[in-house]
């Protein structure tokens, strides 16, 4: 008797079992099927009161039946809708996408954005419907997607473009971002050059895991920046960790650039293209605030001020850029033994004597360059000397002539 | 006595005037161009390289006035060298001619003098060059002999490095920018004023493009030299009736004022950006 006791509560639990996994089945057969749901949201004039908006519960099967979820019963996502009859409760519990996607919802909810609603219960920090849609939802390698690359801009933009009500309500550190990125390197290959492998929004800041620079472990945190960028520019991360810059071994406490303190981050540009060009002194007097003043104190800075002024040599075309290295090493382009040739790029018949022209001279350093110095305090007097007595001489000269004048008018009146 | 009324005496002779405007077309290019690199910082050399075509072309410009410069530079070479063999003179005689143009001991009485008049004294007794006109001549030859030479170890700064060291192409930039600096600065101040813009002149002395003034001119401005023709006779012999052209004279007046506006404006652009960058 216990026997078929056991046996039948066995069987009993089974279909128990069997029952209670059924709804978490895509399409489960027992749960209300899409068909039905239809019957009613496939009526397009189907609106409902919502915070006193008139909200469309309209439903288009045939566009979600090409999403990524179709497989998917209505109810697997509207669960309080899985209830036998025509009425089901309402309003309903928004949806909870974490049911199936824990990770990525578990990454979002700890991101700037999921925080913002959590946190601060800020109303217009995105969901996953805002980025994802609600139904049509499509994996980001079609293009319809509105994850694909080339609408992520667009998507992101939403909210992030300037002057939307985000923008205006929010303290942001850095503005006209949507602007600034379709001008850079990155967006002029997304949009003009359509290349799909272009760094978007997603590919430094990441889809889920979207933090404040400010955030010691966002993708775009200072001590993060070079390990992005090298998701993409191996090679020139490479480079840069060997360079005086970049040597992860160096024991410097000064404090040294990384990718976007030169290259910014959203106003990217092309390097070779002469906006890049013209701001390069600027960029490297962020640090270098002597030696980029002394340059343009050269013809090569001052030319470089001028139109057409980008074709003279600015601080990378001798120092070189991500492989600068110390003077003293081999390696430096401006190291004893290179420098004739890395002269000799622009003045092809460049010397040992030429390279000891100063680039970086100025005549106000006497201890520096006394010879400049002094020449220019020379010159200076000569100046002052010849404008003074020529000064004075005119300035007695305008009175007695005028004078003159006035006598020359009066006698032949 | 007089051939006719009023007579005209040639002051410089249609070479000289040539010359002169090579050296004025040749020294504002030269000043615009260098000056635009020198003031890069400024809105208005940027607005120059901008409406020029950009810094190579004021580059060209510079250059190929450079080469005008040192053509008119041996013009004057052939001019003084005729004028010595008219004259009939040693070399060192004609160079050091009292009514020459290398200042003297005279010259430095005259200038006493010329001070002592703006106080009050009697005009000075004048001769065929003052004491300014000689320093403008003596100028622009070692204008062009600093300049020049500065500016040719900058224009190939690979053949100089091959004589001197590669810093002396650092001095040179300021010799040659300091100088043009005194140059440019002179030109369009005080020779402008010496020469032109003086009440008794203003705006403008055409001489340099007509080429002769009055006899009643060179009476009240050079009145050593008036004496002087007098006393040797040839007053009567380089006298002459005809008035310089009334197209010449109205040619001369528009050029020469459109180019004493654009040195004006040069220098008074160069002396704001100058102040501008004074700190104390």
């Amino acid at each position: 008797m216990d026997n078929i006791t056991k046996y039948l509560s066995r069987i009993v639990l089974f279909f128990f079992a069997l029952f209670a996994v059924s709804f978490l089945l895509p399409g489960n057969s027992l749960a209300l099927t899409n068909d039905e749901c239809i019957e009613c949201h496939s009526d397009e004039d189907l609106t409902t009161e919502k915070n006193g908006e008139t909200v469309s519960l309209f439903m288009d099967i045939e566009i979600f039946k090409g999403t990524i979820h179709a497989d998917n019963g209505c109810v697997s996502c509207h669960e309080e809708a899985d209830v036998a009859g025509d009425e089901h409760p309402f309003p309903m519990s928004p949806v909870n996408c974490e049911n199936c996607h824990d990770e990525i919802g578990e990454i979002y909810q700890n991101s700037a954005h999921g925080l913002s609603i959590s946190d601060h219960n800020d109303k217009m920090a995105p969901r996953c419907k805002d980025c994802h849609t609600k139904h049509n939802i499509l994996p980001p390698t079609n293009k319809e997607a509105s994850t694909y690359p080339l609408n992520i801009p667009f998507t992101c933009g939403r909210c992030h473009r300037e002057g939307t009500e985000m923008t205006k309500s929010h303290d942001l550190n850095q503005h006209n971002i949507i602007e600034n990125y379709s001008m850079s390197i990155h967006g002029k290959g997304l949009f003009v050059d359509g290349l799909i492998v272009t760094a978007v929004c997603t590919s430094c800041h990441t889809a889920h895991n979207v933090q404040k620079a400010s955030n010691p472990d966002s993708t775009v945190n200072r001590d993060n920046i070079v390990d992005t960028c090298n998701q993409c520019h191996v090679g020139i991360v490479d480079q840069f960790k060997l360079s005086v810059h970049g040597n992860p071994d160096s024991t410097t406490d000064k404090k040294r650039p990384i990718c976007i303190d030169c290259h910014n981050s959203h106003t990217i540009a092309q390097v070779d293209r002469k906006d890049f060009r013209l701001i390069i002194a600027d960029q490297c007097g962020n640090c270098h605030a002597h030696e980029s003043e002394t340059y343009l104190e050269t013809y090569h800075g001052r030319a470089s001020m001028l139109w057409g002024g980008e074709k003279t040599a600015k601080c990378s075309d001798c120092h070189g850029s991500h492989n600068i290295m110390p003077i003293k090493s081999e390696k430096s382009m401006i190291n004893a033994v290179n420098i004739v040739e890395t002269c000799a790029k622009c003045h092809p018949n460049a010397n040992q004597s030429f390279t000891t022209y100063l680039t970086h001279a100025t005549h106000n350093d006497r201890e520096k360059y006394p010879y400049l110095f002094y020449t220019f305090w020379a010159m200076t007097g000569l100046l002052v000397g010849t404008f003074a007595f020529f000064g004075l001489h005119t300035i007695l000269w305008v009175p007695r002539a005028l004078i003159e004048k006035f006598k020359e008018i009066t006698a032949k009146k | 006595m007089h051939k006719c009324e009023p007579l005209y005496i040639e002051r410089f002779s249609v070479f000289q005037r040539l010359t002169h405007l090579l050296v004025i077309v040749s020294f504002l290019t030269l000043a615009v161009t260098g000056m635009a690199l020198k003031f890069a910082m400024e809105d208005w050399a940027q607005w120059i390289a901008f409406m020029t075509g950009g810094f190579t072309v004021l580059g060209a410009l510079h250059r190929f006035f450079a080469i005008v410069t040192f053509f008119y530079f041996f013009l004057t070479m052939i001019l003084l060298y005729t004028k010595w063999k008219e004259s009939g003179k040693s070399l060192l005689g004609f160079i050091f001619d009292a009514e020459g143009l290398v200042p003297n001991l005279n010259d430095l009485k005259e200038m006493i003098a010329t001070f002592k008049w703006f106080f009050g004294g009697p005009r000075p007794y004048y001769g065929h060059w003052t004491y300014w006109e000689k320093f403008d001549f003596m100028a622009v030859f070692w204008g062009i002999a600093v300049i020049g030479s500065s500016g040719l170890a900058l224009w190939f700064p690979e053949i100089f490095s091959k004589f001197l060291p590669g810093w002396g192409l650092n001095i040179a930039t300021i010799i040659h920018s300091d100088e043009a600096l005194l140059a440019s600065g002179f030109i369009f101040t005080i020779h402008f004023y010496n020469t032109h813009l003086r009440p008794d002149k203003f705006p403008l002395d055409p001489v340099i493009f007509v080429g002769s003034i009055t006899v009643d001119e060179l009476k009240h401005e050079r009145p050593r030299e008036y004496d002087q023709l007098m006393a040797s006779g040839d007053l009567d012999k380089l006298t002459q009736c005809r008035a310089p052209e009334a197209w010449l004279k109205r040619l001369s007046t528009v050029f020469g004022i459109f180019v004493v506006v654009t040195g004006s404006m040069l220098v008074v652009s160069i002396i704001i950006s100058m102040v501008k960058h004074i700190h104390f």
